[in-house]
């Protein structure tokens, strides 16, 4: 009897080895990485044209205009090409892609682009001004990416290669906006708007080859792509949502290239095979006070808690040091920003000084630090800073749709998170005047004199001049410490070190026509 | 029989209603508005309010909820995805196989782990046997599952190199994650056969057999197993349903797409069609699910058989 009884335990267990063993063995080769991965980890990467990419969400949509996320984004700009190329950075200028020469206007009321007459869509069809008419209109309409084409109010196609794009009004930051505008084909989206989205055929270095839902993008070089056919023939964008199976992943091999965190970091150091990358960004983490509430409508409270962070401490202990230290909302790669401007460094004295002159007797109960739930970390090493400097707050942390709500409807004393203003640095007008109220302006700032800079940047066509404008109002932003902005995290990829990346372009919208494999 | 499958299916109906309406209010109750999670922070307000208003979201709740009820019943259209503006239908049927896959391996091998071992436990109640298997399945029921899976992550793909890390469509890839979902849910079948099965043994009717001289194997297998079993199916029969409704860790740590990211992922972006879709489609599945092992009790216990038999009423 007992015998009988073992043989079954052994039955079993050799029943559920064989199972593995035996599904495992019919599947061989068609590992879960898909596209030649595996057995060519780490740098020997001899003969290898493919690349997986790892991003942490899928894509819902490859909508060439309504599309919201930074992965979609990144995946579109392989399919699509735009009408010139510019890095955000302000330092660049514009490079040529389907147009190959622009003119702007005397009274910068028109923008006039000539195109290069052999580009074609994945398709075969030659891409004529009609697409980017067509383009453009979509962008127009778009309640997704419109915000690229603020100001434009109509598209003349006098040929098959010019196109010339009519403003309401003079507006600079029109040409990176129109810049970023993927140019679709008219013909494909008349023949199946349900293609036009589930098949996308753009006239870019890749063209799209399938889709799994929530797990995987593929692409493939085009071999007609007008500056030659890029290096790396296969692309697979695989989802994988957890940051330690990415690591794990980079590590096996499993993919070539990764966005990741800087907690991640410490999991890949050590590893030759991999190489870690740190790429400037215009985003920007900061302490935003409700400007209409008490004590935070006195300019002599804000400089005192400007004063109060240590952005050193907050670097360290959230970003493992990953961002570079900043109290200034432009970026120092940015178009407009000046050593010059005022700085905030960490000076405790200071800010007691300054509390001190503004009536404040501490301890003080400063009230609320409103957070969602991923920037409790920094609320707590705040929260340690403000009560050096005897001002007492309590932490409440929201989901973060409610913490959003909240945030946009000005029912919080103070908060802190990580906002993108990307684009021109007109864009920064989201964070300073008065119609942005409700949206973006979370100070909630309103100011006649900064209203009227930001107009006049907005139609001031000299680069100096423009320089001089935005120079007047970062000045003003620091002195009256709008906000207490602490760092502009950086953007963090992994790659294999058999991948040559070349340059990556500031705002991390990477190009893979770039990469080749050593 | 076929009058209580009949009757127990028209049940189906207010329990589906009662469902969605839950759902539909939960989910109108939350904080945010699918335009502006979207769109983010920095869009204009009437670019959100137009994409609200191409949603229907503009409209009253009540109005929102009878379209919606109306075009499931009437069209058997699930809507389309805010987030993509794509059918429902397709996001589910694109991670539904996965999750289905998951569960029947997890789950068989799991039955077959969970109940032969308790059987042999009970049967070796007290040697050390017993003891091992006890103290291994508290274990088991006991680590958290991204743990578990990161382990055998770390150990299969990186040390030994023989399994994927990540991903779906391959079974090589389902092994990792079926073993993560397995053994927690093979422990927890191991305690309650062990504990049903020692209360069996205890019963009268098995003293009265070993009385009449039977066979230790046919007292296990023919009386105790059968009265046994009665929990443990139940047990599995609701497991079954509820891991139908996705392994979220499993499906997280190993980048799998099933319907547990699904799921999750469409409430934070209150992606109401999507949410709503995904869970009339598991309340549907998880209901038969349900009374599939209503009607299995029938096979295992004659008494049961009686009663449906007799169109549910007691004989007087």
């Amino acid at each position: 009897m007992k015998k009988k009884t073992v043989m079954l335990l052994a039955a079993v267990l050799a029943a559920a080895l064989v199972g593995c063993g035996g599904s495992g063995g019919q599947s061989q080769g068609q590992s879960g990485g898909g596209s030649g991965t595996g057995e060519d980890a780490g740098a020997d990467s001899a003969g290898k044209d493919s690349i997986t990419i790892a991003t942490d969400v899928d894509v819902d949509t490859l909508h060439p205009s309504d599309f919201s996320t930074t992965v979609e984004h990144t995946i579109l700009s392989q399919i699509y090409d735009p009408l010139m190329f510019m890095n955000p950075d302000g330092a660049h200028d514009p490079e040529p892609r389907i147009a190959e020469d622009y003119e702007i206007s005397e009274d910068g009321m028109d923008y006039t682009f000539k195109l290069r007459d052999d580009v074609t869509f994945h398709d075969g069809m030659a891409l004529t001004s009609a697409d980017v008419k067509f383009s453009l209109e979509l962008y127009m309409a778009s309640e997704y990416q419109g915000a690229q084409v603020i100001g434009l109010e109509s598209v003349e196609t006098p040929d098959d290669t010019t196109v010339i794009c009519h403003l309401d009004a003079p507006y600079s930051p029109f040409l990176l906006g129109v810049c970023q505008v993927s140019i679709a084909s008219k013909a494909y989206y008349e023949k199946s708007e349900d293609d036009f989205v589930n098949q996308p055929v753009g006239s870019g270095p890749y063209k799209y080859v399938g889709r799994e839902k929530g797990s995987k993008v593929t692409l493939e070089a085009y071999d007609g792509y007008y500056r030659g056919e890029a290096a790396i023939k296969n692309v697979t964008f695989e989802v994988i949502p957890d940051q330690s199976t990415t690591a794990v992943a980079l590590k096996t091999g499993e993919i070539d290239f990764a966005t990741i965190e800087s907690s991640t970091i410490a999991q890949l150091s050590g590893d030759d095979a991999i190489q870690v990358e740190e790429v400037g960004n215009s985003g920007f983490t900061y302490v935003s006070m409700n400007t209409e509430k008490a004590p935070f409508d006195d300019v002599k409270v804000r400089q005192a808690i400007n004063y109060a962070v240590n952005r050193e401490n907050v670097v360290a202990v959230c970003y493992d040091d990953e961002a570079e230290v900043n109290s200034n909302i432009c970026s120092k790669d940015r178009f407009g920003y000046s050593e010059d401007q005022p700085q905030y460094t960490y000076d405790p004295e200071q800010a007691k000084k300054l509390l001190k002159e503004a009536g404040i007797t501490t301890p003080y109960d400063l009230g609320t630090i409103l957070v969602a739930e991923k920037y409790s970390n920094i609320a707590t090493v705040i929260q340690n800073d403000l009560k050096a400097v005897g001002l007492d707050v309590t932490i409440d942390v929201k989901e973060f749709n409610a913490y959003i709500d909240d945030l946009t409807s000005g029912n919080y004393d103070i908060t802190a998170l990580e906002m993108t203003l990307d684009g021109d640095s007109q864009q920064l007008e989201m964070a300073f005047t008065t119609d942005y109220i409700g949206t973006a302006n979370n100070a909630r700032y309103s100011d006649e004199e900064m209203d009227s800079l930001f107009s006049q940047a907005r139609t001031e066509a000299d680069t100096d001049a423009r320089a001089e404008i935005f120079d007047q109002i970062l000045t003003k932003a620091q002195d009256e410490a709008i906000y207490a902005v602490l760092c502009n995290p950086l953007t963090l990829y992994a790659h294999n070190s058999g991948l040559d990346c070349q340059e990556f372009p500031y705002e991390g919208i990477y190009s893979i026509y770039n990469f080749s494999w050593k | 029989m076929y009058k209580y499958v009949a009757k127990r299916l028209l049940y189906m109906i207010p329990v589906l209603l009662g469902v969605a309406f839950l759902v539909f209010t939960i989910l109108s109750l939350t904080p945010g508005d699918p335009g502006s999670i979207i769109l983010g922070i920095t869009a204009k307000p009437e670019d959100i309010a137009a994409l609200n208003a191409e949603f229907g979201y503009d409209k009253p709740f009540f109005i929102r909820f009878f379209n919606y009820i109306g075009d499931v019943v009437l069209h058997f259209d699930l809507g389309n995805s805010y987030q993509s503006r794509q059918p429902v239908i397709h996001d589910i049927m694109a991670r539904f196989p996965n999750t289905f896959l998951l569960t029947l391996i997890s789950m068989s091998a799991a039955s077959v782990i969970g109940i032969s071992l308790g059987i042999l436990s009970a049967v070796r109640q007290y040697t050390a046997l017993d003891q091992t298997l006890v103290v291994v399945a508290l274990i088991f029921a006991s680590i958290p599952g991204f743990w578990l899976g990161l382990m055998l992550m770390l150990l299969f793909s990186m040390k030994l190199g023989i399994l994927p890390s990540y991903g779906a469509g391959s079974l090589k890839a389902l092994i990792l994650p079926s073993i993560t979902v397995c053994m927690t849910s093979a422990a927890g079948l191991l305690r309650l056969t062990r504990s049903a099965m020692l209360e069996t043994v205890r019963q009268e009717y098995i003293r009265t057999a070993r009385a009449k001289g039977a066979s230790q194997k046919r007292i296990i297998w023919k009386h105790a197993l059968r009265n046994a079993l009665l929990p443990v199916v139940t047990t599995l029969g609701t497991s079954f349903g509820a891991s139908l409704g996705g392994a979220i860790i499993a499906e997280t740590v190993f980048a799998m797409p099933g319907m547990g990211t699904l799921i999750t992922t469409a409430i934070r972006q209150k992606d109401i069609p999507v949410v709503m879709g995904a869970t009339l489609f598991l309340a549907v599945l998880f209901s038969l699910i349900i009374l599939i092992v209503d009607v299995l009790y029938a096979f295992i216990d004659p008494r049961i058989k009686a009663k449906y038999q007799n169109g549910g009423k007691r004989r007087e």
